[in-house]
């Protein structure tokens, strides 16, 4: 699974998330602020004045001429990114055998966008997860980790209070009713926390290819239901759907959040790009 | 049990379950089929959806058609259907087995065993106990016995058990039954002969009080037949055969066979449409006639399937009146000789004085011409006559004369005139007269008169209103020649001219002798010597229709019996002495054969002649079985719970599996290619044994000998190729290598032919039984011995060792031994003047192992040391390789150039 996210990543450019400003957040990131600040690389070089530590003077500038010189760096503040993704059983399905479960693309593409991250310094973390922000490739490993133990079944998100004007990327199918996910998005947005929803799909949900007379299960206890013949109603369905697709773009435009769909029958490459551009598109709006 | 045909169910009642089907099919037909259930996630989309156009939803047509059948089969399983079914033992109690083993039986004995053995058999198995009842009478009188017997002693009883020459007496069985106590409870099978008769229904209703009662009989086409005692005809019998009404057109074979078992006649005799009997005429030579010892259905073995002939329908005794016994001294002027003569081929002739004739039985007296007879001799011929006799009389001199006189008017069929009539005479203008045809009335009607028959004298007949009718032949102007009345219950017959071809040359023709056969042959034949004596037997007719020496219990036949009563005192046969045989036989007594129509209501019928009983139960479980696993498969379908890939994988075998019938045109391209490659370079070819190791060792010899030829020589063969002595071409190689493996095997007959039109074509074949190594002091190695097997059937010339100068020591190089891998051994090639072919060898044979020295490897490193050693030898090989291959490919070129010097030298003189 960290190979070949790790190889899902490798194929876009590392990944900048545009920084916010943020005044709580003081970890530091590779987003210059173009002013002087913590970071890492150099910014500039003024006089010593007095104050500074000694360890702050630049010896071989000093040597140059007969002042001291302090090397200054920039400012760099780092990203918060949390992350997750919907563990629910109705993650667990897949209508073809050739098709990778939901829940697999879901866990690919966040490992993907993790690493994706983490090359670019920032740090992530698994919303719901028991660690704290982490920097480097180790948190790759961590991530799978924690995956691999938290198994919610909740449908959407859970309401943790994050630090202000973070970020979180929600990867899921959201197909619970459109207040329930808006009630989710609020708690968020309250706190000026940026967002971004990708919403996972089976072809067979965008579609309901059945033919004939089938009874259909809810995959999280939901009632099951009879429809005597399939093809009749798969105008109604499909008009359904996109009624809901419509009503998770609206709420997400109104917070603020992106939001787009990836249906499993296409790459993985496809939902990572639209991540990609939709994290940068909201760096560069700021 | 419920029978249909051959088909009959065990268990009826549960047929009645069909009925269910409509409901099954009504059921069906509302009932949809279950829904297929479906995980979704967006379920909740899904909630309250409803189809615009609600139809319902119904089962497919074709699945309740195999539902239907799916249930119609386990019912039918259920009802327990057999095929031909046997009887079979339901009821407790004691089991009746009663045996028709009258003379019907023996057509089908066999079966008729079978079945009482099969029961006996059930009947072993349900440990019940058997009562054996048989419907002939019996040697010792009773029917049978009411001891209940264990099934194993009444299968040894019935298997002791033969079929009776006699009638089975039903009747007599049912009286005896009525005055017996019989167990309460009882289950009866009658294995009946199916022949209708006094007490059927007797027996039958007396059988049933008992318990069930199956009656086991033949079919109606395997009913027994009868064979008649025929009737004796002029020139024939006339057979009548008999067989069971109610059938349709049928035949058989009649055959008539003599008393030493040869078949005389073999006649198809067909029934009619609706007839019971028909008749046959079987006409034989009289020789032959005389020998029928007894007509019989072929296939059939009954006491009435036979028909005895004794004496009556044989020869019969002629009795030749004659003063003396011995013949005249000139026999041509006797009447005697001519009548003998003619008589003697058909009949047994005697003769003798009348009262000496009259002590024995006749058929016929002759009298020749003669005039009155004494009295008592001709009382005691009159006598004879009245009981039946013939009297064939001949005119002539004596008898003329005393018609003369007024005298004899006697033992003649009509009044005779006095004086003769003389025709074609010295005084006369008349001349002898001929024979008119015969009349239709006359038993010589259809003879055929010969030109040259004349009469020149008889006597003539008076006048009168019956001597027409009397006249059997007559002369073309209406005298008459033969005259015959009856008397009692014989006939007088006169010819009015002499037996000896003094008044006519009659005598003299064969129409004569035909004449005389007539009316031998009209006689009654001689009844055998039944006279007031009982007759003991000789022999009898066993159950199967075979004469057989007749058993202790058989009484002798009592004089005068006309209908006799068979019976175990009285079988069938011959009675009498072994001189004079009287049969007695059967058929009269039976009549007719009636098949058993009518029985008591409630009586299972049942055949014999069925295949063998087949319970059809676990054919319709095992369809049903796969019905059941084809709905289930449906359903899974249906309700989409079967991967469709698995039936595009089953679609890809399929496909593949049809694909393996295209791989044959592969073949012929092959050899097509097989032959391109060997034929568009020179290619040095080798044997392939089938080891490995040797194969692989020619190829690479090969290459490295086609490596150096191209080396040093103009020859620059292709890539070496191995041939399949069985299969391939070898037409396109100049040159073959064949190491002589000890595991290959002789050659095919086609391989060995090929090779021989090889070796006369052109070929040169390099046998190496590489065995150097191995020879021991019989100078032959393992290889050579195979050699010796594998070339057996080779056209392989006469060999001789290769001689100093011969043109394999110099067509490249210039060599005195040919070492390969091993050196020493003795290179043998064909002693020349051989058959032509530029002088080539076309066998070369040596034992040095020439492709392993040459053999090199892919990097062109030797593969196997030399023996023993040194690179001087392997570059001694390579040289024999380059020779061998250049004195295949040029032959005697080199040879010529020896002479190349003194030629040379001539042409300088």
């Amino acid at each position: 699974m960290r190979q070949r996210a790790e190889q899902l990543a490798a194929t876009l450019p590392p990944l900048l998330v545009a920084a916010e400003r943020v005044a709580s957040t003081v970890a530091q990131g590779v987003h210059g602020r173009r002013r002087v600040g913590q970071g890492d690389s150099f910014w500039q070089f003024r006089h010593y004045a007095f104050g500074d530590s000694a360890r702050g003077i630049d010896w071989r500038q000093s040597a140059k001429s007969d002042h001291v010189y302090v090397r200054e760096t920039e400012w760099e503040a780092a990203q918060s990114v949390w992350l997750w993704r919907d563990a629910s059983a109705s993650m667990r399905y897949r209508s073809d055998r050739s098709l990778p479960e939901k829940a697999e693309r879901a866990e690919l593409v966040l490992l993907a966008l993790a690493s994706l991250l983490a090359d670019s310094g920032e740090q992530v973390a698994l919303l719901g997860g028991l660690r704290a922000p982490a920097r480097g490739r180790a948190v790759l490993d961590r991530l799978i980790d924690e995956l691999g133990r938290t198994a919610h079944d909740e449908s959407l998100p859970p309401d943790i209070a994050l630090p202000r004007f973070g970020a979180t990327v929600w990867i899921g199918d959201f197909l619970s009713p459109l207040p329930e996910i808006e009630a989710a998005l609020a708690r968020y947005t309250g706190r000026g926390i940026r967002g971004y929803m990708l919403q996972i799909l089976d072809p067979a949900e965008a579609s309901l290819p059945f033919n004939g007379r089938v009874r259909f299960d809810g995959m999280e206890g939901e009632a099951s239901t009879l429809i005597t013949r399939v093809d009749a109603v798969r105008d109604d369905y499909r008009g359904r759907f996109q009624a809901h697709q419509d009503g998770l773009k609206a709420l997400a435009q109104l917070a603020g959040w992106h939001y787009s769909a990836h249906v499993t029958d296409q790459g993985p490459e496809k939902a990572l790009m639209d991540l990609y551009i939709g994290l940068s598109q909201a760096g560069d709006r700021r | 049990m419920m029978s249909l045909g051959p088909l009959a169910f065990a268990t009826p009642w549960v047929l009645l379950a069909l009925a269910v089907l409509p409901v099954l099919i009504w059921l069906l037909r509302v009932v949809p089929p279950a829904p297929k259930r479906l995980s979704f996630p967006a379920i909740r989309l899904l909630y309250d959806l409803k189809p615009r156009d609600e139809t319902s939803a119904t089962t497919p047509w074709w699945l309740i058609l195999l539902r239907v059948l799916l249930a119609a089969l386990v019912i039918l399983a259920l009802a327990h259907p057999l095929l031909n079914p046997r009887a079979q033992l339901v009821g407790g109690g004691p089991m009746v087995l009663v045996i028709d083993d009258g003379w019907a039986a023996g057509h089908d004995w066999q079966a008729r065993q079978e079945a009482a053995d099969e029961l006996l058999a059930q009947a072993d198995r349900t440990n019940r106990p058997v009562i054996l009842l048989t419907t002939a009478p019996n040697r010792d009188g009773a029917p049978g016995t009411l001891n209940r017997l264990r099934a194993e002693e009444a299968r040894s009883q019935v298997q002791a058990l033969l079929p009776k020459p006699w009638p089975a007496d039903r009747q007599a069985l049912a009286d005896w039954l009525e005055s017996q106590t019989l167990p309460s409870s009882a289950e009866s099978f009658w294995l009946s002969d199916g022949l209708d008769g006094p007490g059927v229904a007797a027996l039958a209703t007396r059988l049933q009080r008992l318990g069930a009662l199956t009656v086991l009989e033949p079919e109606g086409g395997s009913l027994p037949r009868l064979a008649f005692p025929p009737e004796s005809g002029v020139d024939g019998l006339t057979a009548t055969v008999a067989r069971a009404p109610g059938i349709g057109p049928s035949s058989l074979w009649l055959r008539a066979v003599a008393a030493d078992g040869r078949i005389l006649a073999r006649e198809q005799v067909d029934f009619p449409v609706g007839e019971v009997a028909a008749q046959k005429r079987i006409v034989l030579p009289t020789e032959l006639r005389n020998e029928i010892a007894r007509l019989e259905i072929e296939n059939d073995s009954t006491a009435g399937s036979v028909a005895l002939i004794d004496e009556r329908w044989r020869r019969r005794p002629v009795g030749l009146v004659s003063e003396t016994s011995f013949q005249a001294s000139q026999p041509l002027l006797s009447e005697l000789h001519y009548l003998d003569q003619a008589l003697s081929p058909f009949s047994e002739v005697r003769r003798g004085r009348i009262e000496a004739l009259l002590e024995r039985d006749l058929a016929v007296i002759v009298l020749p011409d003669s005039g009155a007879l004494a009295g008592p001799e001709r009382e005691a011929l009159q006598r004879w006559v009245r009981n039946g006799g013939v009297l064939l009389r001949f005119a002539g001199p004596i008898l003329s004369s005393a018609v003369e006189e007024g005298g004899e008017q006697s033992l003649v069929p009509v009044p005779l005139r006095q004086g003769g009539r003389l025709l074609g005479g010295a005084l006369s203008w008349s001349q002898p007269a001929r024979l008119a045809p015969f009349s239709a009335a006359s038993p010589f009607h259809g003879l055929a008169i010969p030109a040259d028959v004349t009469v020149q004298r008889q006597v003539l007949a008076q006048p009168s209103l019956d001597l027409g009718e009397r006249t059997w032949a007559a002369l073309e102007d209406g005298t008459p020649l033969v005259t015959a009345g009856a008397e009692g219950e014989g006939r007088l017959v006169l010819v009015h001219t002499t037996a000896s071809p003094d008044w006519t040359n009659l005598p003299l023709s064969g129409l004569f002798v035909q004449m005389l056969q007539r009316v031998v042959a009209l006689s009654q034949g001689v009844q055998g010597a039944r006279g007031d004596q009982p007759l003991p037997p000789v022999e009898t007719l066993d159950g199967f229709g075979r004469l057989t020496a007749p058993s202790a219990a058989t009484q002798a036949l009592p004089p005068g019996l006309e209908e006799p009563r068979f019976g175990p005192a009285l079988p069938p046969g011959f009675y009498g002495s072994d001189q004079s045989r009287v049969a007695v036989n059967l058929a009269p007594a039976i009549a007719a054969v009636t098949p058993m129509v009518q029985l008591p209501s409630g009586i299972a019928r049942l055949g014999y002649e069925r295949g063998e009983e087949v319970d059809l139960r676990p054919f319709l479980f095992t369809g049903a079985m796969i019905l059941l696993l084809l709905d289930l498969l449906v359903s899974l379908l249906l309700r989409g719970l079967l991967p469709m890939r698995r039936a595009r994988g089953m679609a890809a075998i399929l496909a593949l599996l049809a694909g393996g019938g295209l791989a044959q045109p592969a073949q012929a391209q092959s050899d097509d290619r097989f032959a391109l490659a060997a034929s568009l370079n020179t290619v040095l070819a080798y044997v392939r044994t089938g080891d490995s190791t040797v194969d692989e060792a020619s190829r690479e010899g090969l290459t490295g000998l086609s490596r150096a030829l191209e080396r040093r020589t103009a020859v620059e063969p292709g890539e070496p190729m191995g041939v399949d002595i069985e299969t391939d071409e070898l037409a396109f190689f100049p040159l073959l290598y064949w190491p002589v493996a000890t595991s290959q095997g002789g050659l095919s007959p086609a391989a060995i032919g090929r090779v021989n039109s090889y070796l006369r074509t052109g070929g040169t074949i390099v046998f190496d039984t590489r065995d150097q190594g191995e020879v021991g002091f019989g100078g032959g190695g393992p290889g050579l011995q195979r050699l010796q097997q594998i070339a057996h059937g080779l056209d392989i010339p006469q060999l001789e060792p290769v001689p100093p100068e011969h043109v394999l020591t110099k067509t490249f190089y210039l060599m005195d031994s040919f070492p390969g891998r091993f050196t020493g051994g003795t290179v043998w090639v064909e002693r020349p003047g051989g058959r032509g072919n530029d002088e080539v060898s076309s066998v070369i044979v040596g034992s040095h192992d020439w492709a392993a020295a040459w053999a090199v490897d892919q990097a062109g490193r030797y593969r196997y040391p030399v023996v023993p050693g040194g690179e001087a030898q392997r570059e001694w090989a390579y040289r024999f390789g380059v020779n061998l291959v250049m004195y295949a490919l040029t032959g005697n070129y080199k040879a010529d150039q020896v002479h190349v010097p003194s030629i040379l030298e001539r042409l300088g003189q």
